[in-house]
C-alpha cells in the first residue's frame, strides 16, 4: 500500500538546536494517524516542513512521492488546519473563504458547502474578529475542507473546542478516514486521540520514539499492569521477591510495585511470607502511562545523552587537552 | 496568475484599509485644491496674481487659472497623492505577516514568488484606480470651482488628456515600490515608518547636501515620470518622463526581487 505522507529522515535545525532530528514515519490513505508528544517535541515544526512553510534542514517530507510546493492547486489535495494561523479580523468569514477559493481555483458554491460542513452557515457574513476561539478553529478546518482534500493534516485541531465540538470532530475525522482520505492529527495528549485514532507516531526531541498501531499501544498498557502493595514488612518483602524472577520496584517508604502481578498469585505468596499487608491494589497501565513512559524514558534517554555530548567543549580542569 | 489576482482583489476589498486611504487622499485632494483657489492660481503662465477677484462675476482675469500650465498645474494637484499609492502598495502586502494570513496564503500558492507577482499587479491596479478617482475629484472639484470663479471647465477639461497618463503612472509604479518595499520590510508598522521617514525626512536631506542627486531620488523620478514640465525636465534637472518611470519601475521590482528572495527562504511559524 502506497503512503499518502512519506517522512524520511527529515531535519530541522534552528541554529544549534536540533527541533526535529533525522525522523521518518509514513501515514497511510483510509487511516487515522495519531501524530503525538509533549509539547515542544518538534510536531508543529514538523507539520511545517511538510507543508512548505519551514525550510528543510535535511531529509524529505513528501505526498505521493510529490513536495508540497511541486503539487499543482495543493490545497485540493492536502487541507491543513495549523496553529498560528489567524485571520483578518475584518474580513467575513464568507469573504475570507471566497478568496482562498478562487486563489486555488476551486468553485465558490464550495464555500456555502463548507461554512454548513462545520456549521458556520449562520455566522457566514461576521467579521471572524467577533468570532470565539472555537469559531475560529471551525472556520480554519472550513478552509482546509475547501478543496476537498484526500489528506487531512490537523495541529492541536481540538484547541479551543469545547466537548460538543472536540465530540464532533472525532465523528468528522472518523468519517474522513471512511471515505479513503488520510488523516494526520497532531497532540499533546494521547488520551484525547484514542478514540479517534488507527495508528500512531511518538515522537520526542523532534526524534521518532515509536510508530506503531493503536492496538499494539493498547497491548502494551495491558501487559504494563501489576500491583502496588502498601507494608510496613518492605525490606522483607524485597527479599522474597529477590529470590524469584520478578520485576519490582520500591516507589515509597513503605510501597512496591510488583510487574505482571495478580492477585492470585500475590495473595498466597504473601502468606507463605507472613508478610503483614496494609494494601492490595491491582494497576492496570492506561494508554496515558504507557506514552509519558515512552516520551519521558526517551527524554532521559537523550538527555544522557547530550549531557555527554556536551561535555566535550568544556574542558575539565586538570584533563589532557 | 488571474486566479491569484483575483482572489488579491477579493482580499484587497474586504479589508478597510484601501477605502480609508483613498477617502482621505481624496480629502486632501479637496483641501489642495481649496487651497490653490485661496491663493489664486500659482502662476506658472504668469506670476502670482496680486488681489483676489470676489465672488464668481466678471470675465477671467489673470488670478483665475487660465494659462494652459495653470490648468494642468491644477489637475494635477493630486500628484502628491502618490505617496498614498505608496502606502497602499506596503499594506496590500504587509498586512498578510501582520495578521499573519500568510500562513493561508502560502498554502494556497506556495510557490513564494509568485505570492509577490499577485501582490505587485493588484497593487499597480489599486494604484491605477486610485489615481483615477484622484483625477476624477480634480476635474470634477477644481472645474466647479473654476466655473465659479468664472473660468472655463471645458479648457481645463481639455488639459486633462495631457496630465492623466504621467499620473496614472506614477501612480502605478509607486504602488508596485510600496509592495517592493513590503516583501522586504514584512513589518507593517517598520515599513510604513521606513517608507513616510524616506520621503517627508531623508529626501529632503540627501538633496539639500548633494544638489545633483535630487534625479535619482523617487520623488524627483515621480515628478519625472508625471511629465509636470511638459517636456522640459531637464530644465529643471530631472531625467525625461520614460526615464523616471523606468527609475521608479526598477528601484520596485528591485525591492521585490529581493524581497521575494529572502521571503523564499523564511520560515512561517
Amino acid at each position: 500500500m502506497t503512503s499518502a505522507i512519506e517522512i524520511r529522515g527529515l531535519s530541522k535545525h534552528f541554529g544549534p538546536v536540533r527541533a526535529v532530528d533525522d525522523l521518518s514515519f509514513e501515514v497511510a490513505a483510509g487511516r487515522v494517524t495519531g501524530f503525538l508528544g509533549p509539547n515542544g517535541s518538534g510536531k508543529t515544526t514538523t507539520l511545517r516542513m511538510l507543508l512548505g512553510l519551514v525550510s528543510i534542514s535535511g531529509g524529505q517530507a513528501t505526498f505521493g512521492g510529490r513536495r508540497y510546493v511541486d503539487i499543482d492547486q495543493p490545497i485540493q489535495h492536502v487541507g491543513a488546519v495549523l496553529e498560528a494561523t489567524s485571520f483578518h479580523p475584518g474580513r467575513r468569514a464568507r469573504d475570507h473563504l471566497k478568496s482562498v477559493a478562487v486563489g486555488a481555483g476551486i468553485p465558490v458554491a464550495r464555500v456555502d458547502e463548507t461554512l454548513d460542513i462545520v456549521g458556520l452557515t449562520d455566522v457566514a457574513k461576521r467579521r471572524v474578529g467577533k468570532f470565539s476561539l472555537g469559531m475560529r478553529q471551525r472556520l480554519q478546518l472550513a478552509t482546509a475542507l475547501l478543496g476537498d482534500p484526500e489528506i487531512l493534516i490537523l495541529d492541536e485541531p481540538s484547541n479551543g473546542l469545547d466537548p460538543q465540538g472536540i465530540q464532533w470532530l472525532r465523528t468528522f475525522i472518523r468519517n474522513q478516514a471512511a471515505l479513503g482520505h488520510a488523516v494526520l492529527v497532531s497532540s499533546h495528549l494521547l488520551s484525547e486521540m484514542e478514540e479517534t485514532v488507527d495508528d500512531v507516531v511518538i515522537i520526542s526531541q523532534g526524534k521518532l520514539v515509536l510508530q506503531t498501531t493503536l492496538a499494539d499501544l493498547s497491548t502494551r498498557a495491558g501487559t504494563a499492569s501489576g500491583m502496588r502493595i502498601r507494608t510496613p514488612e518492605v525490606d522483607r518483602l524485597g527479599q522474597a521477591l529477590d529470590a524469584i524472577p520478578v520485576g519490582w520496584r520500591r516507589t515509597a517508604p513503605d510501597t512496591v510495585v510488583i510487574d505482571g502481578a495478580t492477585p492470585e498469585w500475590f495473595g498466597p505468596f504473601a502468606a507463605q511470607h507472613q508478610i503483614v499487608l496494609y494494601e492490595l491494589v491491582t494497576e492496570r497501565g492506561s494508554l496515558e502511562e504507557v506514552f509519558l513512559s515512552l516520551t519521558q524514558g526517551f527524554d532521559a534517554a537523550i538527555v544522557g545523552q547530550s549531557t555527554s555530548g556536551q561535555s566535550a567543549p568544556f574542558h575539565t580542569p586538570g584533563a589532557p587537552s | 496568475m488571474i486566479a491569484i489576482v483575483r482572489a488579491e482583489w477579493i482580499k484587497l476589498r474586504t479589508t478597510t484599509i484601501p477605502w480609508v486611504l483613498t477617502g482621505v487622499s481624496l480629502v486632501i485632494t479637496g483641501l489642495l485644491i481649496l487651497v490653490y483657489f485661496v491663493n489664486h492660481g500659482d502662476g506658472g503662465g504668469g506670476g502670482r496674481g496680486g488681489g483676489g477677484t470676489p465672488g464668481g462675476f466678471g470675465p477671467p482675469t489673470p488670478d483665475v487659472p487660465h494659462t494652459v500650465q495653470q490648468l494642468r498645474n491644477l489637475i494635477g494637484r493630486g500628484i502628491e497623492g502618490y505617496i498614498f499609492a505608496l502606502l497602499l502598495g506596503v499594506l496590500i502586502i504587509t498586512v498578510e505577516f501582520r495578521h499573519k494570513t500568510v500562513t493561508t496564503s502560502f498554502l494556497v500558492t506556495p510557490r513564494r514568488w509568485k505570492f509577490v507577482v499577485g501582490k505587485l499587479i493588484m497593487a499597480g491596479l489599486a494604484g491605477a484606480v486610485l489615481a483615477v478617482i484622484i483625477l476624477t475629484a480634480t476635474v470634477l472639484g477644481g472645474g466647479l470651482a473654476l466655473s465659479a470663479k468664472g473660468g472655463s471647465f471645458s479648457a481645463l477639461f481639455h488639459q486633462l488628456g495631457a496630465v492623466a497618463p504621467g499620473m496614472i503612472l506614477v501612480f502605478v509604479l509607486f504602488a508596485l515600490l510600496g509592495v517592493g518595499v513590503g516583501s522586504l520590510l514584512t513589518n507593517q508598522v517598520a515599513a510604513l515608518i521606513v517608507c513616510l521617514g524616506w520621503f517627508l525626512i531623508v529626501e529632503n536631506i540627501i538633496g539639500g547636501i548633494w544638489s545633483g542627486t535630487t534625479k535619482w531620488l523617487p520623488s524627483g523620478a515621480a515628478a519625472a515620470a508625471a511629465n509636470v514640465t511638459a517636456g522640459r525636465n531637464a530644465d529643471i534637472g530631472l531625467f525625461n518622463w520614460w526615464q523616471g518611470s523606468l527609475l521608479i519601475l526598477a528601484y520596485g521590482l528591485i525591492f521585490a526581487a529581493v524581497g521575494s528572495a529572502v521571503l523564499a527562504k523564511r520560515d512561517i511559524t
